[in-house]
């Protein structure tokens, strides 16, 4: 005889499974398509743009858990053994459909290796389930939650996988086929039974086990279990291209498919509420709970059935005062899985709430009114823009005449900040030492319209961003160069006309080194360490510019932090949270200090304006004593030369 | 609740958040001159955000009067975004530099032609002079009770309920409306108006009405313009910045040193 599977074995009234396969099936349909119904109404189109990159990555991500590996192995490992080894009985089951209902196939040799297979599969899915419940109940890992549907979801599988194991096992203490061994699992459990007792129990068990498995199909709807559909859909999505900056007519603050998407998604891993710096500053915000919040907000709104709260009015307003916290830094994007930004739901969010006006809090309310008043969000007067140049005898492009090779676009904070003002002195003295052809806009200098458009006033930002486009058109500059990466980032990224090339000093100074017009002709004896600004670093990819020129001057140890390149911790400047007295346990930028601290490193280095205040005047507030000191890069620079 | 109508009182002034150095004076001309774009006064955008949570709260209409020679309505349309109903300008080339008094009289004018009305409410002085006269003063022409120094309002059985500032706290008054209260910024600042908005009230054909003083009712010899009598720029106070080196304790020496001699 060749080796083959005897269906529905023992099992009478077979009609009732199919019954209750039809039914599962069926809430499982139901689920999707409130879920799709709930997509279609929060979102503008359901329009899907196709891109070959994004199907790409999803592809790879969700077959080989590429996003769930990062960073974190070990959950990538255990997640990796629950897909393939519930992937490989799915696939199995339904290959067992296809023989038994279309063509049979799986006899002789092709069955021996389908029994192989689906044992080694149900294997891995069992040590994948158990490993995941003793990360989450014995390890305790902290990223993770434990609500009731945390443990039923394992539970459950470990429920099916073990029935499984255990029905085979009946069944093979009965047939004792020749080919049994084959299912070695089952075979090594076939002898605890006899034959007899074995056949009795069966057709139990087996009803329990389909039980188990068709109420599985039919709950992945009802629980995080529909990141199973969710995660795939939410990586293709984020992968496709969006707008770069809507205007408020074309719905910036609205929700988009691929948001509602990320928000049902989501499956609660807590990767980002671990690299979140609010969290870590104890702050009344978390990214994933700000997502979970909104995917409540969502299905309440829309819920396919009529009236339902899932929120109480004081948690929804929650929501809205503390979305204010996130910095915009990035960190949650890098490392979850299903590429959600939170920090772009989070603008958006502030959109709609500039756009209504009541929830503003106090201090950016000032600040935008300033920053509308004088294009700038620190002193009430135009005047004092540039004043920071007296006695450097820079070009003003916006004299009749001037001319240079390079605009330094200094920045607001760059341009009236006391401590900031640092960087352009020497930025302007190390361009002028290569010999560099530059000049500033002097008084006339705009702001780039980065806090604008990072706190939701995107009226502004787009008023900012013509006036920019128009000043930069009118004196005929093509080239910039930029004390900020914020407003690099918003040049380069966000200004989709932009009749010039933005650049961070950092690029600037590394092709000048480059070209041989920057030497080092002192060295610098001391041991640094480096602070990778996120509007550089995460969002903008410059992680080597700035080590490269640090490495290059002579004397100088550079040594990283625990966090650096695309793992550094924000300052806690960004975001526009650099205006707004929002109160945390500790503050970010002491968090940060103090790992800089412990590196043992004299000088503590960064690229960006807002970093250097807001690690300064932390080193102050930790009473860190010299030598520990934070520079500007262009300082060290300078004196280097 | 029955709706109210209510009328702010709101002046445009140069910014008083701008930095001394944007501010200079022609003597000659006895003029101030603030380098600084105009803006409503503080404390009358704080009367008119109350303004609004008592109509969004009640339902009702509110009405905006802004008096001076020119009113710029770019600047005040500011309140029709913020959430009134009405803007009226009050404009005549005899409103330049008008007294308490004369302000007063000239809004008090504007207010009997609207007639109909449960609360007028003004900021608790200007950004620009800081006199804080005119709403007491328009609360006697107008006869009202008058509540001053408000940091809380509320209505209640057709009566207006205002906790009031006093040095040691505050304290609660109760009014029958009609009622004139000027308000102090603990009530908090007006919501914010974003740019979409603000374009969006430009762009709107609304055209903002304008009242002369004919229309108000008041003769240009009843009007008394503010007097200045002599008017000089600030003296340069000078600075003198000594750095104190040394230990904590040392430096403490130092500046104990620096004060016995300044006694
Ligand atoms: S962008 Fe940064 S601060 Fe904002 S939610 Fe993400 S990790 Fe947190
Ligand atoms: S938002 Fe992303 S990282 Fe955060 S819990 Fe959800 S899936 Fe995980």
């Amino acid at each position: 005889m060749t080796p083959h599977r005897v269906m529905f074995w023992q099992i009478g009234n077979v009609w009732i499974f199919y019954v209750l396969a039809g039914l599962a099936t069926g809430l499982f349909l139901a689920g999707v398509v409130a879920y799709v119904s709930v997509w279609k109404k929060s979102s503008r189109s359901l329009e899907i743009p196709f891109s070959k990159e994004a199907l790409k990555r999803m592809i790879l991500d969700t077959f080989l858990g590429r996003r769930v590996l990062q960073g974190d192995v070990a959950a990538g490992l255990m997640h990796l053994l629950i897909f393939w080894g519930f992937l490989s009985l799915f696939i199995g089951t339904s290959l067992l459909a296809i023989h038994h209902y279309i063509f049979t196939f799986l006899e002789g040799t092709a069955h021996l290796i389908f029994s192989f297979g689906l044992e080694v599969g149900g294997l891995m899915l069992l040590a994948g389930v158990i490993w995941a419940l003793i990360r989450r109940y014995l390890q305790r890992v902290p990223r993770l939650e434990r609500r009731l549907e945390d443990a039923v979801v394992p539970l459950w599988l470990l429920l099916a996988a073990l029935s499984g194991f255990i029905l085979e096992g009946l069944r093979l203490a009965v047939e004792r086929s020749p080919w049994g061994g084959w299912s070695f699992v089952g075979w090594c459990l076939s002898g605890f039974f006899s034959p007899a007792g074995a056949e009795g129990l069966y057709p139990y068990l087996w009803w329990g086990h389909a039980l188990l498995c068709l109420g599985f199909i039919a709950v992945i709807p009802y629980t995080k279990l529909f990141h199973i559909l969710g995660a795939p859909a939410g990586i293709y999505l984020q992968g496709a291209s969006k707008p770069i900056v809507l205007g408020m007519e074309e719905g910036a603050g609205e929700f988009d498919l691929g948001d509602a998407i990320f928000f049902d998604g989501c499956m609660r891993c807590g990767r980002c509420v671990e690299a979140c710096p609010s969290v870590g500053a104890g702050e009344p915000f978390a990214p994933r709970d700000f997502v979970q919040a909104l995917r409540q907000a969502l299905w309440q709104e829309h819920f396919p059935l009529g009236d339902i709260r899932f929120m109480s009015p004081k948690e929804e307003s929650k929501v809205d005062e503390n979305f204010w916290y996130c910095t915009t830094c990035r960190a949650c994007l890098e490392i979850c899985p299903v590429y959600g930004a939170a920090f772009e739901v989070v603008t958006k969010k502030r959109v709609l709430a500039v756009e209504e006006g009541t929830m503003v809090p106090k201090l950016l309310n000032q600040t935008l009114e300033k920053l509308f008043k004088y294009n700038n969000p620190w002193e009430s007067s135009k005047r004092k823009r540039g004043a920071w140049a007296d006695g450097l005898e820079l070009i003003d492009l916006t004299k009749r005449g001037a001319e240079a090779d390079l605009c330094y676009f200094v920045g607001c904070t760059t341009s009236f900040d006391d401590t900031a003002q640092m960087i352009a002195r020497s930025f302007s003295k190390v361009l002028q030492t290569a010999g560099v052809n530059f000049g500033i806009l002097g008084k006339k200098e705009p702001c780039c319209g980065d806090i604008a458009r990072r706190v939701g006033e995107l009226g502004l930002f787009e008023e900012q961003r013509k006036g920019s486009e128009e000043l930069f058109d009118k004196y005929g500059i093509t080239e910039v160069a930029t004390s900020s990466p914020h407003c690099f980032h918003t040049f380069k990224n966000e200004y989709p006309e932009a009749p010039f090339r933005a650049r961070h000093y950092t690029q600037v100074l590394r092709e000048l080194m480059a070209e041989g017009k920057l030497r080092f002709k002192k060295g610098v004896e001391a041991t640094v360490t480096y602070h990778d600004p996120c509007y550089l670093g995460r969002h903008n990819r410059i992680f080597d510019e700035p080590r490269e020129i640090i490495r290059a001057i002579p004397g100088i140890n550079l040594i990283e932090m625990t966090h650096y390149q695309a793992d550094s911790l924000c300052c806690g400047g960004g975001g526009g949270r650099m205006w707004q007295d929002l109160q945390g346990e500790v503050k970010m930028s002491e968090v940060r200090i103090r790992e800089a601290e412990a590196t043992g490193a004299e000088i503590l280095i960064t690229a960006c304006p807002l970093c250097l205040i807001m690690l300064e005047d932390a080193r102050k507030a930790a009473g860190l004593k010299e030598p520990f000191r934070v520079m500007d890069l262009n300082e060290l620079v300078l004196q280097a030369l | 609740m029955t709706e109210i109508r209510i009328i702010v009182c709101a002046k445009q002034i140069p910014d008083p958040e701008a930095p001394l150095s944007d501010v200079s004076v022609d003597a000659e001309k006895m003029e101030v001159i603030v380098d600084a774009p105009q803006v409503i006064s503080p404390f009358d955008e704080n009367a008119l955000e109350v303004a609004v949570r008592l109509k969004e709260e009640a339902g009702g209409k509110i009405s905006v009067l802004s008096l001076g020679k020119k009113v710029s309505d770019t600047v005040l349309r500011k309140t029709l975004a913020a959430g009134a109903d009405e803007l009226i300008l009050l404009e005549d080339d005899n409103f330049e530099n008008l007294d308490s008094h004369s302000t007063a009289a000239a809004l008090a004018g504007a207010i009997r032609k609207i007639g109909d009305y449960d609360l007028v409410l003004t900021g608790r002085q200007a950004g620009d002079w800081d006199s804080g006269q005119v709403g007491l003063i328009l609360g006697e022409m107008l006869a009202l009770p008058c509540i001053s120094l408000a940091r809380d309002i509320s209505i209640e059985d057709g009566n207006v309920l205002v906790k009031k500032n006093i040095p040691e706290g505050y304290e609660r008054v109760k009014a029958q409306m009609p009622a004139l209260i000027t308000v102090s910024n603990e009530v908090g600042e007006l919501r914010y108006i974003s740019r979409t908005k603000m374009l969006k009230m430009m762009r709107g054909a609304r055209s903002i009405p304008s009242w002369s003083a004919e229309d108000l009712g008041v003769t240009p010899e009843a009007l008394q313009q503010m007097g200045i009598t002599a008017l000089s720029s600030p003296p340069d106070m000078g600075r003198d910045c000594e750095l104190l080196e040394g230990s904590p304790d040392e430096q403490a020496e130092k500046l104990a040193e620096v004060f016995k001699t300044l006694r």
